[in-house]
């Protein structure tokens, strides 16, 4: 188990040196100039070329790249080009906004979608099934800017229910007040991602359950007078489970990185937003970061995913 | 003796895509007696499966049950409501399935899986006393050092420990009939007598349906004969009767397939053709393409089942000596 998880844990490292590497060249490859940005044609001469020589952009590329490495080594991320404030700290304020929204969505979609699935696959073909069915296509295949902007329409211009944006009402409120409207403000976002995540839940459980329920041992369990609900809590559930969690975990994964479009039409200040709105000022550093982290996250859930699945499975041997 | 199980002109088919029905197992009469071990056997595709199927009430969805009854100690098992059948299952009668490969869940450990229809069927049982009866029966079929085996996965077994733990797992509840469908045939042979073995030693305590398209497991252990072929009874009888005196062209085609110690090594007979599908049965005698002695009405009318001597039945167009009044399918 030991020696499995070291492996795992330097083809991760590898994984996530090879991302950043990558990114960092994307980005310095492109054809706009981010002196251009981070200058203001105001400043004089010499505070120019001293900005200039703060970001180390007067170095040549290969230069630049060893410096943001030995950073990354030492936890630095660099400054942001837009407001010169250190990546990381820009980054630890939005990722909790990014974990909460996650948090939410991957919790009601793995209530919601198990349940469903699990009901699909017991009504094959039927018309309950057919029904689900259909709203999965749907949840998988609708474009999600315009199920955010039909629920932005409906529930919070046409209704009122909810605010069109951002996660809390400044100034914020205290103690439960605070909570309670930031809960508000969640409810949208939440919904968005809800809709797209909790289908594919559906869907993988259903055709894994569809499966399993195919198999010689759940009709063995049968022969030994179990009822359905005890065959699907005890020999279909477990195994059926497996395709679930790899999705889930490949949803967590990269939904650190932000569910970039969600965020950015509901104004939410996670990291997604973040992306988005460092494209646009082109700050590389802060592109770096959050791309950073978002490699982390992939890579550590893959291995947690790996784990729950080698628990669930015992034919899975973590010994190598 | 009495009659456990008792087959009465029962008869089962398929639903098509298109919703027709295709019959497959047709008027089936035959019984088993308490205390007796009775082989159903036949080549692959004759019905073997779906009639222990039906015993236990376990059949595939598109299944359409066309008539007769399925006698269980006198009530008709097609009639018990699902809750009846649940208590029935397992703990009257228990089935071992064909693939000991996949027929065990893999994420479970053995004693779980040995222990679970104890559980069910007795709720007051403590844990102790579950782990204690799943010791007893693994160490009853033989399964050495069972402690520590029943805290091991399936995959940790070998085939034959499997298909040993599969019976322990039937054996829990000490049922009255025990189906076997092919429990012997993935086995290599030293480990199918060993089985075999264990299965004769059952009939001590309850009586076993033998499902084998293997005549030699038939003839180490049964008591009568059930000879299936495309969903109908072409012939049953004592072991003896259908061994020595086989009468039906399909049972002695079977009998001259089996390899004897004379045989050596050239080829077996093998009966030319094979066992048709389902859309493609004949009208009459369901053998009667494959059939060397086949008459004109053979391919035509359902031959008559005829007794021709005390529980030795034929179902065929041919005359045969001893030969009783046609005997009426419908009062058996
Ligand atoms: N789900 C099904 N739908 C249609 N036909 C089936 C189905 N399952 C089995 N059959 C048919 O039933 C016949 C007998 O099957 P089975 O009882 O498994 O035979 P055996 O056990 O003697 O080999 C086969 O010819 C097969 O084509
Ligand atoms: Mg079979």
């Amino acid at each position: 188990m030991g020696r499995l998880l070291l492996l795992r844990t330097s083809k991760g490292l590898l994984t996530i040196f090879v991302s950043i590497t990558i990114t960092f060249f994307i980005l310095r490859f492109m054809p706009a100039d981010p002196i251009s940005i981070l200058i203001d044609p105001k400043m004089g001469p010499e505070v120019q070329a001293q900005m200039i020589r703060r970001f180390g952009l007067d170095k040549s590329v290969p230069e630049q790249y060893f410096i943001f490495l030995k950073g990354l080594v030492t936890g630095d991320l660099g400054l942001s080009f837009k407001n010169q404030q250190p990546v990381i700290e820009i980054i630890m304020q939005k990722l909790p906004w990014t974990l909460l929204l996650l948090f939410v969505v991957v919790v009601l979609s793995l209530l919601v979608g198990i349940p469903i699935g699990v009901l699909a696959a017991r009504k094959q073909g039927k018309f309950a099934d057919k029904l689900i069915n259909f709203m999965v296509t749907l949840g998988i295949s609708v474009f999600l800017p315009f199920l955010a902007f039909g629920f932005l329409y409906i529930f919070a211009y046409y209704f009122k229910l909810f605010p069109t944006g951002g996660a809390y009402t400044p100034p914020p409120k205290q103690g439960l007040a605070y909570y309670l409207d930031v809960a508000k403000h969640a409810v949208l976002p939440s919904l968005t991602l809800f809709c797209s995540h909790v289908a594919s839940v559906v869907l993988y459980t259903r055709n894994s359950m569809i499966d399993v329920f195919n198999e010689d041992y759940i009709r063995t369990a049968y022969s030994k007078g179990l009822n359905e609900p005890m065959v699907i809590r005890y020999h279909a559930l477990k195994n059926a489970m497996i395709p679930t969690i790899t999705v889930t975990g490949l949803m967590i994964g990269t939904m650190v990185g932000g569910a970039v479009m969600t965020e950015t039409i509901f104004a939410w200040p996670g990291v997604g937003r973040l992306i988005y709105d460092s494209v646009s000022a082109m700050d590389y550093p802060v592109l770096q970061g959050a791309f950073l982290i978002l490699a982390v996250s992939v890579v550590v859930m893959n291995i947690i995913t790996d784990l729950v699945i080698a628990w669930l499975d015992p034919r899975i041997k973590l010994g190598g | 003796m009495s009659r456990l199980i008792e087959f009465k002109n029962y008869s089962m088919g398929f639903r098509d895509e298109d919703g027709r029905v295709h019959n497959l197992l047709d008027n089936i009469c035959f019984s088993i007696e308490e205390g007796t071990a009775v082989g159903i056997v036949g080549e692959s595709g004759c019905g073997k499966s779906m009639t222990s199927l039906s015993i236990m009430g376990l059949l595939p969805p598109s299944v359409v049950i066309q008539g007769g009854e399925i006698l269980y100690k006198g009530t008709d098992l097609l009639k018990k409501s699902k809750t009846e059948m649940q208590e029935i299952r397992g703990k009257e009668i228990a089935m071992i399935f064909q693939e000991p490969m996949t027929a065990l869940n893999p994420v479970h450990t053995i004693g779980f899986q040995i222990g679970e229809a104890l559980k069910i069927h007795f709720p007051d049982t403590s844990k102790e006393d579950i782990q204690k009866a799943v010791i007893k029966q693994l160490e009853l079929v033989g399964i050495p050092n069972p402690e520590a085996r029943a805290m091991q996965y399936p995959h940790q077994f070998s085939g034959g420990m499997r298909q040993r733990a599969m019976i322990a797992m039937a054996l829990i509840c000490q049922p009255k009939l025990l189906i076997a469908d092919e429990a012997t045939t993935a086995l290599d042979v030293t480990i199918q007598a060993q089985v075999l073995d264990l299965m004769k030693r059952l009939k001590e305590s309850g009586s076993l349906m033998v499902v084998t398209h293997n005549l030699g497991v038939v003839a180490e252990l049964c008591d009568e004969v059930v000879v299936m072929y495309a969903g109908r009874v072409v012939e049953r009888g004592s072991l003896e009767a259908i061994l020595d005196h086989p009468l039906h062209p399909y049972t002695k085609g079977l009998m001259a397939a089996i390899p004897t110690m004379t045989s050596g090594d050239e080829e077996l007979y093998t009966i030319p053709g094979s066992v048709p599908n389902i859309e493609n049965f004949e009208k009459g005698c369901r053998f009667s393409p494959r059939c060397e002695y086949c008459l004109d009405k053979c391919k035509d009318d359902v031959p008559p089942t005829k007794q021709v001597d005390d529980r030795h039945y034929v179902q065929c167009w041919l005359t045969f000596d001893g030969e009783g009044a046609d005997y009426d399918n419908n009062n058996s």
